[in-house]
């Protein structure tokens, strides 16, 4: 088709289809004009408008009923032009819209909506649509003057009816998509722009459908889900767009208060208009909050997330422009939207997270009272529902309770402290947070399961800031844990950290039922107090005084490590400390002994499994606590060291693995937070600190068991430089000992081995090359003294073979001195030990010093009554042997004094002892040599060879069960060992 | 039942040698680290912090010779100690220096501790053991000039001074010097005048140390013996003995009053540190920590009562600090 660009050619390829119009009006004709038009250009077009409308609006004014069909026709030819023209005249547009409006309208005689058909309210809407989208800027605006008001206010309520009514998705959402417009608020960018006075205006028009409106739109928002969420998204949108426009603060503030006199000949008019002064705007916002609720109930559970996120914009645009108007319904609007941070569906979760953050970074809430007061009521209630919800509510529950909890929170931001202040605020809070953070304490196992055997080298296995997983009474969730741990750490991010701790510490101290709560909770404060870890929107105004948080940790480190929360009981032991012992701990509570040892033990008579457990998990909470704090400070916490390093350590050294475990993780973060490479660095650097409270455990009777722990782990992960530190308290703990030998001797004897333990390993090296040396030296010599063919034997040498030789030959001839004459003669003999003469001038080292003093107490306990006393004895003793070899002249005096006990042990003990006294033995052969020759032939060799004797029958005989028999070990331990005894000793000579 | 004695608050380890003198510098305002100055056999003065318990430096000065008497003059910056190479070293502490500014050569071989006495803004008066056995000599520190030279009469035999205490009633009277002598006795000294004012024979054996309560005019001295002896002066500038208590083991190296004129502690060879009132002499504990003789016992002065601490050295090489406060 050719293209008419001029207004004269458009002219005369229009001009017979309009005459044909005006005179018959068919749709045959309107469609003839119409494929015209197709072939008309804008700009022509644009010359030609009002000569094309007016046979179509022509068609439209001739009285009488017309054919639907012609209607539409006629609506949708109009419709097309508009859509490529302006229209430039006020009256057009005024008379243009009016008419349009009349085709929806009913007949005047019937009071109801005309049954039109859904085609020909399409097209009208449509054809309104682009009207109002071709009409200028200014010649637009003369339809928002008072005098339009009844014109207006009839195409709304023609809308507001086909978005209600209608069935068809399509018309309800042009309607409101039209609506939109109307009310000069459409999305696309081309309208032209209000300045404020034009703002305002139309602001005090539509005040005047603003009932209707919001109306209407609430219930078409709370209608069936079955409209389709487009049409509910676009009511939603709506409704705020005209809501935020109607009540804008900004407006409202503007409105002078006395209603303006409109002229005289708009005074029926001025009857419409509304005045939207302070009374008005109140009324209005509560009619406007009972909407609000309706809204935002039905619209924050709808199944589509368009509309909740369509919420999310609602929210976020009522509370950036009505802030102050619409202030009461705010509780609902903040609760759907905190609650709406954790949706399920990503977008409307992040949409959710900006406007939560934009409101914080505007600092809405800290500027208007009004709205921190709203929030603190909510969160209020809230706390006071939290402990019921927390019981009836599943997991899932729990999460939205929880995150709308967090979402007050963090929208109070430094407001919370308003909140805080109130006493009864702050309890139920707490009452909540610790209702719910009560801990499931039946697990068995956790105070079953025992450290096996001594930890390897903290480094390994131990990962920082990994804490023990929790098993909580009221959930299972993580997701729970983590948003109380959240709530925990907002709390002590905004809140003022003193009121907090305070008021912890009291429930803490309350009542055992709470007490690992709140610990918990005070962990968390303290970690959010230092901004780690903190989901915040909004920074605190002020920043954390360092000082203030040090002196909150220092008053709780001191409450958790208080003798009454830090020493629980944990276990019934019994496997480890001998039953003795344990009575006397009984007597001496009975007795009341010491004041301090009665809060040891709980006063109900033995502890269950389950306070057990709680008490497990208290100390590890605690321990954990210590982590934090440590975290928190960073170097700081070196200060704490000298109080807090001691009873960590100390339950690193505890049985119960659990706690033993958490206590490594402790250390781990007390490493990292202080600087220190490895935990043995921690040790070492601060051997100062721990031998002091080790030094001043040891006085006291009750502690000892405790202390002797510490040294313990302290000298199993520490090395040689600390030797001089922990000399000086292993004096200690020998002048312990020599106090209590009864009762603590186990105890001690524990500390005692791993004291040798590691002085072996520290020194252990040097010895065994030197025994090699020796062994070498030896073995050179030997041949010498064999064959004696060899000239270079020097007088000592020979001396000494002849001395040997003479008293061998007397024992051979069974001249046996016996013991007394013996140890007479056998001291001088030690003296001139060629080996050793110049280690004899030498002051000794300290190690040795130490194994001495250690192996004379030795001495006395080699004949204690217990038997697994005896057992670590022996093996004390011979790591003593051991780290006193090179050191001969010191060793073989020892041995000598030990002889007689260690003899004792060898021929009339319990099966276990003659064991492992054997083992000592041969140990001591290995560094004393030929000086125990004579000795072993005569006390011990009969023994055993007569005990072997009397064994081999019963073993020639025995069955397959005989090997794990404890006869069989001593007789297997004998015949290996026996050998080489021998040889070691030079027994040969003896024999021949 | 009584309570029973307290442990340590902390013990201070690695001075390697025994302790012979300690001095606290703890009342400087908030930020100043408390400070406790310890002077050991092999010489060293160290310097331990308080907040850490740890030695914060150590100053060698004394040529490895044992330093017994170690005091601040005016704040923490400038320290004076006397040690077994005759000499009192002034040291300058502050800005983390450590070095000593001038130093007085004694010539005294005994074991007397020097007393120092501030008699005005940055002047101190200086009481020691001169060269002659029985002399005791005062100097006017900085400058160094010798004040007064303090000679018994001609045939007294008091032996050598054992002990000083330099004081005076209040600022601007006449300074008093009361000085222990190796005879048992306490005298008293008027220093301007250099003349014995009063004597006292207070002990058998000689007199350790002693300690002097101005407001009450009362003072305390402990010797060799079992006996603590507690006398007084009277108006007419008389020392007469008012009371003596007996001990369980003999000898006390150490006697110290504390600020507040309340209580007072001895060291003893047994070990022990000993609580008395100081009102009646009654006795309040008896501290137990050591394994060897107590050398000196030494009160803190923090400002707050309530940090307020007592620190005794001993010969295991060992500091106890102890907060005694708390419990009186």
């Amino acid at each position: 088709m050719a293209v008419f660009d001029t207004p004269q050619a458009a002219f005369g390829a229009l001009r017979p289809a309009c005459v044909q119009l005006t005179r018959v009006q068919t749709v045959e004709n309107v469609r003839q004009l119409q494929a015209h038009l197709a072939g008309v250009s804008g700009a022509a077009l644009q010359e030609l408008q009002e000569y094309v409308l007016f046979p179509l609006r022509f068609a439209l004014r001739v009285p009488g009923p017309k054919q639907e069909r012609l209607v539409q026709s006629l609506v949708q030819c109009i419709s097309s032009v508009l859509a490529a023209t302006c229209v430039k005249k006020q009256e057009l547009l005024q008379e243009l819209f009016s008419e349009l409006c009349t085709c929806l309208a009913p007949p005047p005689s019937s009071g109801k909506a005309a049954p039109l058909s859904e085609e020909l309210k399409l097209a009208v809407i449509q054809a309104l649509h682009t009207l109002m989208h071709s009409a200028y800027g200014d010649v637009i605006l003369s339809l928002y003057q008072p005098s339009t008001l009844p014109l207006l206010g009839f195409a709304v309520s023609l809308l507001l009816t086909l978005a209600e009514q209608e069935k068809a998705k399509q018309i309800k959402i042009s309607a409101l998509e039209c609506l939109q417009v109307l009310v000069l608020q459409c999305d696309c960018q081309e309208h032209w722009h209000l300045d404020e006075d034009e703002a305002q205006q139309c602001g005090d028009l539509f005040a005047s459908f603003l009932p209707g409106i919001s109306i209407t739109l609430s219930r078409v928002i709370a209608g069936d889900i079955k409209q389709g969420h487009k049409t509910t998204v676009s009511a939603i949108r709506l409704f705020y767009l005209i809501v935020g426009l109607v009540m804008s603060d900004k407006q409202l503030a503007r409105i002078p208060k006395n209603k303006e006199k409109l002229p005289v000949e708009h005074s029926r008019i001025s009857e419409l208009m509304i005045h939207r002064g302070p009374d008005w705007t109140k009324s209005t916002a509560e009619k406007l909050s009972l909407l609000l609720h309706k809204v935002v109930e039905s619209s924050s559970v709808h199944p589509h997330w368009k509309v909740r996120l369509e919420l999310v914009e609602l929210v976020h645009h009522l509370l950036s422009n009505c802030s102050q108007s619409l202030v009461d319904s705010f509780s609902h609007l903040l609760k759907a939207l905190v609650g709406l941070v954790n949706d399920e569906n990503s977008e409307v979760q992040s949409r959710c997270n900006k406007v939560l953050q934009g409101i914080a970074e505007q600092r809405i809430v800290a500027q208007n009272r009004a709205l921190a007061d709203v929030l603190s009521e909510n969160l209020h209630s809230l706390a006071t529902a939290l402990p019921r919800l927390m019981n009836s509510q599943d997991d899932m529950g729990k999460v939205s309770t929880l995150s709308l909890l967090l979402g007050y929170l963090k929208l109070l931001g430094s407001k919370i402290n308003i909140v805080l202040n109130s006493v009864s605020h702050l309890q139920r809070l707490s009452k909540a947070l610790v209702q719910v953070l009560e801990l499931d304490v039946t697990d068995v196992k956790i105070v079953e399961a025992r450290r096996s055997g001594p930890p390897c080298p903290l480094q390994q296995g131990v990962q920082k800031g990994r804490y023990q997983k929790k098993y909580f009474r009221f959930f299972t969730e993580e997701k729970v844990f983590q948003l109380l741990q959240q709530v925990c750490r907002v709390l002590g991010y905004y809140g003022n950290l003193y009121l907090l701790v305070d008021h912890f510490m009291g429930l803490y101290n309350e009542s055992g039922l709470y007490r690992k709560q709140a610990a918990m909770i005070l962990n968390e404060l303290v970690t959010g107090a230092a901004g780690v870890g903190v989901d915040f929107l909004q920074e605190r105004e002020v920043p954390l005084n360092m000082n203030d948080l040090k002196g909150s940790i220092t008053s709780i480190l001191d409450e958790y490590m208080d003798q009454a929360n830090w020493y629980l009981v944990t276990s019934i032991d019994t496997e480890e400390s001998s039953p003795e012992q344990s009575v006397q701990q009984g007597l001496a509570v009975r007795a009341g002994g010491s004041s301090s040892s009665v809060l040891l033990l709980s006063p109900e008579p033995p502890a269950t499994t389950r306070t057990m457990n709680s008490n497990i998990w208290q100390i590890c909470i605690q321990l954990e606590g210590v982590g934090c704090f440590a975290a928190v400070l960073g170097k700081e916490f070196q200060l704490l060291l000298l109080s807090a390093l001691y009873p960590v350590l100390e339950k690193a050294g505890d049985r119960t693995l659990l706690i033993s475990e958490t206590a490594l993780g402790t250390l781990a973060d007390i490493c990292e937070a202080c600087g220190y490479n490895s935990v043995q660095c921690l040790i070492n650097e601060n051997s100062d600190y721990l031998v002091n409270g080790i030094s001043l455990n040891l006085r006291h009777l009750e502690y000892q068991p405790r202390a002797s722990q510490v040294l313990d782990t302290m000298l199993r992960h520490s090395d040689a430089s600390l030797l001089p530190l922990v000399e000086d308290v292993i004096q200690d703990v020998l002048s312990a000992l020599d106090q209590s030998y009864n009762s603590q001797a186990s105890t001690f004897l524990r500390v005692l081995h791993s004291v040798m333990t590691a002085l072996v390993q520290w020194f252990g090296m040097s010895s065994t090359e030197e025994h090699r040396q020796r062994q070498a030296d030896k073995g050179q010599s030997r041949p010498r003294s064999w064959g004696q063919q060899e000239v270079t034997i020097t007088s000592q040498e020979l001396e000494r073979f002849f001395l040997d030789y003479v008293s061998q030959k007397q024992i051979a001839e069974g001249d046996l001195p016996d013991l007394e004459e013996e140890e007479a003669d056998e001291v001088p003999l030690a003296k001139p030990e060629p080996n050793s003469d110049t280690e004899g001038e030498a002051p000794m080292p300290i190690h040795a010093q130490l194994a001495k003093d250690v192996m004379e107490r030795c001495i006395h306990l080699l004949s204690d009554g217990s038997l697994r006393v005896r057992l670590k004895v022996l093996d004390v003793l011979e790591l003593c042997v051991t780290v006193l070899h090179p050191h001969g002249n010191h060793l073989l005096p020892m041995a000598h004094r030990v002889w007689p006990a260690l003899v004792t042990r060898l021929i009339s003990d319990d099966p276990l002892a003659v064991l492992r006294a054997f083992k000592v033995l041969c140990t001591l052969a290995q560094t004393c040599g030929d000086f125990l020759r004579q000795r072993v032939s005569k006390d011990v060799l009969p023994k055993l060879t007569s005990s072997l004797l009397s064994q081999a029958p019963v073993s020639a005989r025995a069955g397959p069960v005989y090997s794990h028999t404890l006869a069989f070990k001593l007789q297997l331990a004998v015949l290996q060992g026996l050998g080489s005894l021998c040889e070691r000793l030079d027994m040969v000579f003896s024999c021949t | 039942m009584a309570l029973p004695p307290p442990d340590p608050q902390f013990v201070l380890r690695g001075t390697g040698a025994a302790v012979h003198t300690l001095h606290f510098s703890c009342g400087g305002p908030e930020p100043d680290i408390p400070l406790l100055f310890s002077g050991s056999e092999n010489g060293f003065i160290h310097v331990w912090n308080l907040k850490t318990h740890r030695v914060d430096s150590a100053l060698d000065g004394h040529g490895r010779k044992s330093v017994y008497c170690v005091e601040t003059m005016g704040g923490k910056d400038r320290l004076l100690s006397q040690g077994r190479d005759q000499r009192i070293c002034l040291w300058d502490l502050a800005e983390g220096r450590t070095s000593v500014t001038d130093s007085v050569f004694t010539e005294h071989v005994g074991f007397c501790r020097c007393s120092l006495l501030e008699v005005a803004q940055g002047r101190w008066l200086m009481a020691m053991a001169a060269r002659s056995l029985e002399e005791v000599q005062i100097l006017e520190l900085p400058s160094k000039t010798s004040v007064c030279t303090l000679k018994p009469e001609v045939g007294a035999k008091l032996g050598m001074p054992m002990c000083l205490k330099l004081w005076q009633l209040n600022c601007g009277s006449q300074p008093v010097l009361l000085a222990g002598y190796e005879d048992g006795s306490v005298v008293l000294w008027n220093v301007s005048m250099g003349k014995v004012l009063s004597k006292l024979v207070c002990h058998q054996e000689p007199v350790m140390s002693l300690d002097f309560d101005s407001e009450k005019a009362k003072g305390i001295s402990g010797s060799s013996e079992k006996v603590l002896s507690i006398w007084s002066l009277n108006e007419q500038q008389n020392l007469q003995v008012y009371k003596t208590h007996e001990l369980v083991n003999a000898g006390i190296s150490d006697i110290t009053i504390r600020p507040d004129k309340k209580i007072l502690a001895t060291a003893g060879w047994d070990h022990r540190i000993r609580i008395f009132g100081w009102k009646k002499l009654k006795p309040l504990a008896v501290l137990d920590y050591h394994t060897a003789t107590v050398h000196c016992v030494s009160f803190s002065d923090h400002s707050k009562p309530r940090e307020r601490l007592l620190a005794a050295g001993s010969r295991d090489q060992r500091i106890s600090v102890w907060s005694i406060y708390a419990q009186t």
